[in-house]
């Protein structure tokens, strides 16, 4: 069995060192002569065809334990037939080159220069859609940052808003205690204690600051509920001012 | 008698000046614990003194002096606060200290269901002052964390309310798709047939989700899903997340909706 086998790997070997020649020849020639030697090899590509199929077969048939060299022996011989058959192929097409360079004249590596061109834009369109790619990415965050930007505004443009009123509030509810104020002055020296004079004195001179303003008029009106005889007034300019101090 | 309880009155306001200074002390020394204790000792004195607005003042710091040691007390601070300021009708401040506590509940004692309660109560009073984007704000998070518990009706509920604000306001506008996107998802996780009457019904409402990729997106995951097409799905997923990345909240719902669609193959994955 194994003797077949080794008959028809000098077969093989012997036919793709001719192949190899022959391919090796075809670019060279032309015309008549090309064309018969063509068909010489591919009937030889056939008869090495039919060879790679009688030993793969007869691998099969060789029991299990010393198949392994016989497959890898095998492999490495199928990887030179596709070798013998992409040389031939190639040899086929330098065959239309050289009849191109013979009409079109000295273009010398025409078709390398082609080939490097096509590659060249496949190489600049690719880069294009990239950047493009990237110009959209940022496109979108940037939405994003503006979708946040504007709901911040919108929040912060209430914000606004309320401090504002508040503000109004405040500046009302000053008023009014201001008044209330001097209205206490005017009243009767027996009713007030020294203190308390001493206290409006305080209160009408320092109207801007509105913490001492609250201090003063919560000790001021805890001395008035504490004696006889709670004004109305009195304690309604209590509340205002808390309403005053409590602007966050 | 006035003189006494006057000067009565003035010795708490000293001891109160004292617990704060001591207060302020502990902080700078880093010790978060005893100034904590210290401003509500101090406020507790400015209860007495029916101080209302210095003691939720106290109360406060105390809340942000204990959030960096003990959570829990930090929480009772804050809802003593709270209390003060909803009992004199401050809502806006009461809401903002309980989102504060929601905020301590979400990071440090990870309890998502009391977290959903303050936001809501937030949202709540927000909305009764009328400062509504504040309110939406809140509403959002009570939003996610619902779907995050797989309360889908709820959060359905929230993102279509609040798309539905944000679609006539030019300044929102920008954010509203974002909302249906949400809202459509979690109909999604719910049933695919209610998902493709919602997307109908947000185009129908506002026109220009129709355009946005979200929308787009989410048509191609409904065709994938009723061919119960898991590849096809994580292909439009993973074309969508090309552009911009999905975060954590929408990798999660879409991993469930995933399953959804395994689920029905069996288990051949």
């Amino acid at each position: 069995m194994s003797s077949d086998f080794e008959s028809y790997e000098q077969d093989f070997g012997t036919t793709t060192a001719e192949l190899t020649n022959k391919i090796g020849r075809i670019p060279k020639l032309s015309g008549e002569e090309k064309t018969q030697l063509i068909l010489n090899v591919d009937k030889q590509l056939e008869e090495v065809r039919e060879l790679m199929e009688q030993m793969d077969l007869e691998v099969r048939e060789i029991p299990i334990q010393s198949r392994a060299m016989y497959n890898g022996r095998l492999k490495s011989y199928k990887q030179e037939l596709e070798k013998l058959e992409k040389d031939f192929k190639r040899s086929r097409i330098a065959y239309s080159d050289e009849v191109r360079q013979e009409l079109l004249g000295d273009d010398g590596g025409s078709s390398e220069g082609q080939r490097a061109h096509l590659l060249d834009n496949t190489e600049r369109l690719e880069r294009s859609s990239r950047r493009l790619e990237a110009g959209y990415q940022i496109a979108v965050e940037t939405e994003q940052v503006g979708q946040e930007i504007l709901s911040n505004l919108h929040g912060d443009r209430e914000k606004i808003q309320k401090a504002r009123e508040r503000l109004r509030e405040t500046d009302a509810n000053l008023g009014k205690s201001s008044r209330i104020l001097t209205g206490m002055l005017r009243r009767p020296v027996a009713e007030m204690s020294n203190c308390s004079q001493y206290g409006t004195y305080s209160i009408i001179r320092s109207s801007e600051d509105s913490t001492a303003y609250h201090h003063v008029i919560k000790g001021f009106c805890r001395l008035q509920s504490l004696e006889a005889g709670v004004p109305e007034a009195c304690t309604t300019a209590r509340c205002s001012p808390i309403q005053l101090s409590g602007t966050c | 008698t006035v003189s006494f309880l006057f000067f009565f009155f003035f010795f708490l306001e000293e001891a109160c000046e004292m617990y704060c200074r001591a207060a302020n002390m502990f902080k700078m020394a880093k010790n978060w614990s005893a100034a904590g204790s210290a401003f509500c000792k101090a406020a507790r004195l400015h209860m007495q003194m029916q101080n209302k607005h210095d003691c939720a003042t106290s109360f406060i710091d105390a809340g942000n002096a204990y959030k960096k040691s003990d959570p829990n007390e930090a929480i009772k601070c804050l809802n003593a606060a709270v209390d003060i300021y909803t009992d004199m009708g401050r809502f806006t401040i009461a809401a903002k200290h309980h989102i504060s506590i929601a905020e301590i509940y979400e990071s440090e004692l990870v309890d998502i269901e009391k977290a959903i309660a303050h936001y809501e109560q937030a949202a709540d009073y927000y909305k009764g002052e009328e400062s509504n984007s504040s309110a939406n704000k809140c509403l959002l998070k009570v939003g996610a964390y619902c779907a995050q518990l797989e309360q889908y009706q709820k959060a359905i509920e929230i993102y279509e309310q609040v798309g539905a604000t944000t679609m006539d306001n030019p300044l929102l506008k920008y954010s509203a798709k974002e909302y249906f996107f949400k809202a459509s998802l979690c109909h999604f996780i719910v049933d695919e047939l209610n998902a493709k009457i919602a997307v109908e019904k947000y185009e129908e409402m506002f026109p220009a989700f129709s355009d946005s990729r979200e929308c787009k997106l989410l048509k191609k995951l409904l065709e994938a899903h009723e061919e119960q097409n898991s590849e096809a799905f994580t292909e439009a997923v993973k074309e969508f997340d090309s552009i911009s990345r999905l975060d954590q909240w929408h990798t999660t719902l879409l991993l469930r909706i995933k399953k959804t669609i395994q689920g029905d193959e069996g288990d051949l994955k």
